[in-house]
């Protein structure tokens, strides 16, 4: 950032506390409470809440159904959930909810102590991720670190490969489990100790989309086994005018597969038999950090914020190549010690300069600073041919960012906001060093009656790159020289927002929203040139009689990108388009059938999306088949009072989903000569699932 | 209709309609008496405290007032609790009551923390910062959430046994109240598991006030995606520039139609910053599909480039520099 902008800061901060005055407006009357003796309050003690136990059944197996409800395979599930409160008069108190018991989604979480002296915490979260269903591979082993294959293999080709007899099916999905303790200790009035501690985690098989030899590669099952562990402690003051916290956030990262290794299913070229590739690597964050926020006057509030952090890896090294017939100059050491700085600072100042002007200042600065040394690694291709040393680009990034605004409300139906960023970047080892994006943004809010209100908002920015463009000369092979990177290109952004919120009667409301963003970069000959998202809503809410509600909304986006490109290294000789279209669509009915008695409702969602991609290089080119994904929901439920304290709860619930997308399609193992694929199709399911349970209040 | 017309016409519609919208607030009453003084907060408080306000306030009546009594303002052993012996129980929140009291209710003189009250949100909210201008809320001023001029109230129950925002499955429901596009972001194909309640926005989002754009709970965006995406966070021996700088320049945390939340369909999505010679820079048309007489399958099925740079995410193997091992 400028030095001219700091100043304006500094001015622009110091401007305001000028304008802080200690003129609080006149208090309330002092009171005498004594007679207060809340002799109508209906405080409450001892325990209650709610149990439910029922069953459940899902028609079908679908792991993008059951993506992470646990609903995922076909077959009946308990079901189990809970909510119970406690509460002493002393103070102590105990809350437990607990949520699908019967489902591997179940989730509890417990918080207990003495209000306003102690807080303990336990919160227990497993959360499946069922990613595919039917992937297909030759490969055994798989959820292990080591791929090997059955007797037929190494083939020149997919198709010469013995896949039709040695495919075995392997589930890709991970299972994330989050155990979390926490406690709090109110030491008075004003301070705060807590520490929360968080273990997480997950296991499972994913997708490795490649393990490449040359030219030819092949689909791989992952393995996860991750564990990561996370501590909270913070001491915080809350005074009357100033408040102050202090923290330490560490992460701890840890993976049980430093590598995946595998058979090459491949003819070998050059001596290869195995490929071995980096899995994540042991990594840890540690950061200490100071909030603070001060109230200068009744008109005047100040706040800052530092934090100070190091992320550390030091993970060994694996071998260059598993590749013994090569010969590969030593390692520059044992493992990489990395390490990167990070410094995130935050200060900002507003004041009610008079009772109808705010003026607003921020300062903003985050930075990432990688100190991993650098060295020459001798580079092995794929594990088949040495190539030239390479030497690592630590990459560091640098934000700062002054947001300047002013609130004016000129009646009690008519407000309006101006504001300005100015927003630079800083990187390092990249073609340009220095970026600096200028917006200005205006918004005005507008209760034109008292049933209708307007709220209108823009904003331009301009980004432009601070002096000369400079590529990378260990970056090899080079980038054509027009090509410009969208997150560092000159661009023009404007944003547009409407949005009415309508009382069309006392009992019906509309609101209506219209977003739009678009990005021009004009100086970029190659790479994207365009972007485009619209975005146009309306919901009505209305309640139709004393026992009838209804909700509907609708959503539709289109989001447009154009890009060119060079197939020569030269001049662009060829563009493409990309056009996202999604609507959704949602209504929701509630109605008390019998009142106090039996309540029904239904929820019915609608999702369309379709991608249209087309690319242009001169030649009669058609367009790609469309992508699209189409998703229908409908949910019913009901709930019958069969006494004061208990119910029967039904539900059913209808989902079915088509998609489409020509990346995997009708491409089976052996589709592509060069690439053994795993097989995945784009999902389709339908679904049906019915609940009944009892809850128990008490 | 490009950007600029229609931020020129809704401008005008809007210019047009606020200003006749203040000259309608600004107009002198027809009337020949004197207009009433506006609406004000009281500045004397109740006789008996709650027990004043619950004569009126029944329970069973238009709002459920007394599930305030499950909460934990009515904690008495809370020293700092409104309805601890000694604290100003309702008129803590709402302010002084008598002279809403001595009117016989309506909205004059308390604060009804509705949205329709002569108080603006910013001094609505001055009553719930006066105990909670603490943690997450020290920098509640000046926040995206308080520059757009919503109110505790807006979000929070208070009056409730359970204040829906405060639970992950029922959290986002009260989010979309206002944030409809993200909505329908989290309908679409690929997303976090907010639509089946497993995730809520807070679990990202710090709605209070935050150091970060887009009110993050961490000072970025990558610090923020490694509280569960920690095998991400490196530093790698071999970094891909943007995966270090910010995970949102390929992906769209709230829902995409593509794929693992990416904004656009590989190769298109990589050849917006890779073009050197080679195969990088050639056009994938759909000649390049089965059947398409062409070739080149790999670069456009399956995982496309990801089919061999499956290390997008940045790699710790010596010879991983092409992000291959």
């Amino acid at each position: 950032m400028k030095t001219s902008n700091q100043l304006l800061l500094l001015g622009m901060l110091s401007a305001l506390s000028a304008t802080a005055t200690a003129a609080d407006g006149a208090g309330p009357a002092a009171v005498d409470t004594s007679k207060w003796k809340c002799e109508s309050c209906k405080f409450e003690t001892g325990v209650s809440g709610t149990l439910e136990v029922g069953a459940g059944s899902v028609s079908d197996n679908s792991a993008e159904f059951g993506q992470y409800n646990g609903l995922y395979e076909k077959g009946g599930f308990a079901i189990g959930d809970a909510a119970v409160r406690s509460r002493g008069e002393d103070g102590t108190y105990w809350n437990l909810d607990a949520s699908d018991l019967g489902l591997d989604s179940r989730g509890l979480n417990v918080e207990g102590g003495k209000q306003g002296t102690y807080k303990l915490r336990l919160k227990y979260d497993e959360t499946p991720h069922r990613i595919w269903d039917g992937a297909l591979t030759p490969f055994g082993g798989s959820g292990g670190a080591s791929l090997s294959l059955p007797a037929g293999f190494p083939a020149a080709t997919t198709d010469a490969m013995p896949v039709a007899g040695t495919l075995q099916q392997v589930d890709l999905y991970t299972q994330r489990n989050q155990l979390g303790v926490g406690a709090s200790w109110n030491r008075s009035k004003e301070w705060e100790y807590a520490v929360n501690f968080r273990h997480d985690t997950k296991e499972g098989n994913i997708l490795r989309t490649g393990g490449a030899f040359f030219v030819n590669t092949a689909q791989l099952v992952e393995p996860v086994d991750y564990v990561t562990d996370q501590v909270d402690a913070s001491a915080s003051y809350a005074g009357k005018k100033f408040q102050l916290k202090l923290a330490y956030y560490g992460s701890k990262f840890r993976n049980d597969n430093h590598a995946l290794t595998w058979q090459d299913p491949y003819t070998a070229i050059n001596g290869e038999t195995l490929g071995q590739l980096a899995l994540p690597p042991d990594n840890q964050f540690h950061q200490v950090s100071a909030s603070a926020g001060y109230q200068f006057s009744d008109k005047t509030r100040g706040s800052a914020d530092i934090a100070f952090g190091r992320m550390t890896q030091n993970d060994s090294f694996l071998a260059s190549t598993q590749n013994a017939t090569l010969v590969v100059a030593g390692l520059p050491g044992a493992s990489l010690n990395a390490r990167a700085n990070t410094l995130d600072a935050n200060l900002k100042l507003s004041s009610a300069v008079t009772d109808r002007l705010r003026l607003n200042a921020a300062y903003l600065h985050n930075d990432r600073d990688n100190q991993t040394p650098q060295a020459a690694y001798p580079s092995v291709a794929t594990d088949m041919f040495v190539g030239l040393p390479r030497t690592n680009q630590p990459y560091s990034f640098k934000q700062d960012k002054l947001k300047l605004s002013a609130d004016y409300r000129a009646s009690a139906r008519l407000r309006g906001s101006i504001g300005a960023d100015f927003d630079a970047h800083e990187r390092t080892y990249q073609e340009i060093e220095k970026t600096r994006e200028d917006t200005a943004w205006g918004k005005l809010s507008s209760r034109i009656t008292d049933k209708i209100d307007l709220t209108f908002k823009f904003a331009h920015g301009e980004r432009r790159n601070q002096g000369s463009i400079q590529w990378n000369p260990e970056i090899t092979p080079a980038e054509n020289p027009l090509l410009r990177r969208f997150n560092m290109a000159n661009r023009t952004r404007e944003t547009v927002g409407l949005r009415a919120d309508i009382a069309l009667a006392e009992n019906v409301n509309l609101g209506l929203g219209f977003d739009s963003s678009e990005d021009k970069y004009k100086d970029s000959t190659i790479g994207l040139t365009s972007g485009k998202d619209l975005n146009l809503n309306g919901d009505v809410s209305m309640v139709l009689t004393e026992r009838t509600s209804m909700h509907v909304f609708a959503n539709r986006q289109e989001i447009k990108s154009k890009q060119a490109g060079s197939q020569t290294y030269s001049v662009p000789d060829w563009s493409a388009d990309s056009k996202d279209t999604i609507d959704t669509y949602g209504l929701g009915v509630k109605h008390a059938a019998i009142p106090d008695k039996l309540d029904i409702g239904a929820d019915y969602g609608i999702t369309r999306s379709r991608s249209e991609i087309s690319v242009y290089t001169g030649a009669s080119n058609p367009a790609f088949p469309g992508i699209s994904a189409n998703l229908d929901s409908l949910k019913l439920y009901a709930t019958y009072r069969m006494k004061e304290n208990m119910s029967l709860q039904a539900g059913y619930w209808y989902e079915r989903y088509d998609s489409k997308d020509w990346m995997l399609d009708g491409v089976a193992p052996a589709t592509i000569p060069n690439v053994l694929t795993l097989g995945l199709q784009a999902p389709q399911y339908h679904v049906n699932v019915v609940r009944l349970s009892v809850r128990y209040k008490f | 209709m490009t950007i600029k017309k229609t931020l020129f016409a809704a401008l005008l519609l809007l210019s047009g309609v606020s200003f006749s919208a203040a000259a309608a607030d600004a107009e002198p009453a027809k009337a020949a008496e004197p207009p009433p003084p506006p609406p004000s907060l009281g500045t004397e408080y109740t006789e008996t405290g709650a027990d004043t306000c619950l004569m009126c306030h029944v329970e069973g009546g238009g709002y459920p007032v007394f599930a305030i009594f499950k909460t934990k303002h009515a904690n008495r052993a809370d020293k700092r609790a409104p309805f601890a012996p000694g604290n100003l129980q309702c008129e803590a929140c709402h302010g002084p009551g008598k002279k809403h009291a001595d009117n016989g209710g309506g909205p004059d003189g308390i604060n009804s923390f509705k949205s329709s009250s002569f108080l603006t949100p910013q001094q609505r909210n001055k009553f719930c910062l006066a105990c909670h201008e603490n943690n997450a809320r020290i920098g509640w001023h000046a926040s995206t959430h308080d520059a757009n001029n919503v109110a505790c109230s807006d979000c929070h129950k208070i009056h409730a046994e359970r204040d829906p925002v405060l639970a992950t499955a029922t959290q986002p429901e009260v989010c979309y109240k206002c944030h409809r596009k993200e909505r329908a972001d989290f309908s679409k194909p690929s997303t976090h598991p907010v639509r089946f309640g497993k995730m809520a926005c807070s679990d990202c989002h710090s709605p209070h006030g935050s150091t970060s754009s887009g009110m993050l709970i961490k000072p970025t965006v990558n610090q923020t995606c490694y509280t569960c995406h920690a095998e991400k966070r490196g530093p790698f021996l071999w970094e891909h520039a943007p995966v270090a700088e910010d995970c949102t320049l390929c992906h769209h945390p709230h829902g995409s139609v593509n794929p693992a939340r990416l904004k656009k369909m590989p190769p298109l999505l990589c050849q917006q910053c890779h073009s050197v010679a080679g195969h990088p820079s050639v056009a994938r048309t759909p000649d390049g599909l089965p059947g398409g007489g062409a070739g080149g399958e790999a670069f456009l099925l399956a995982g496309s480039c990801l089919n061999c740079h499956s290390q997008i995410h940045g790699s710790n193997h010596p010879s991983g520099a092409k992000l291959m091992r």
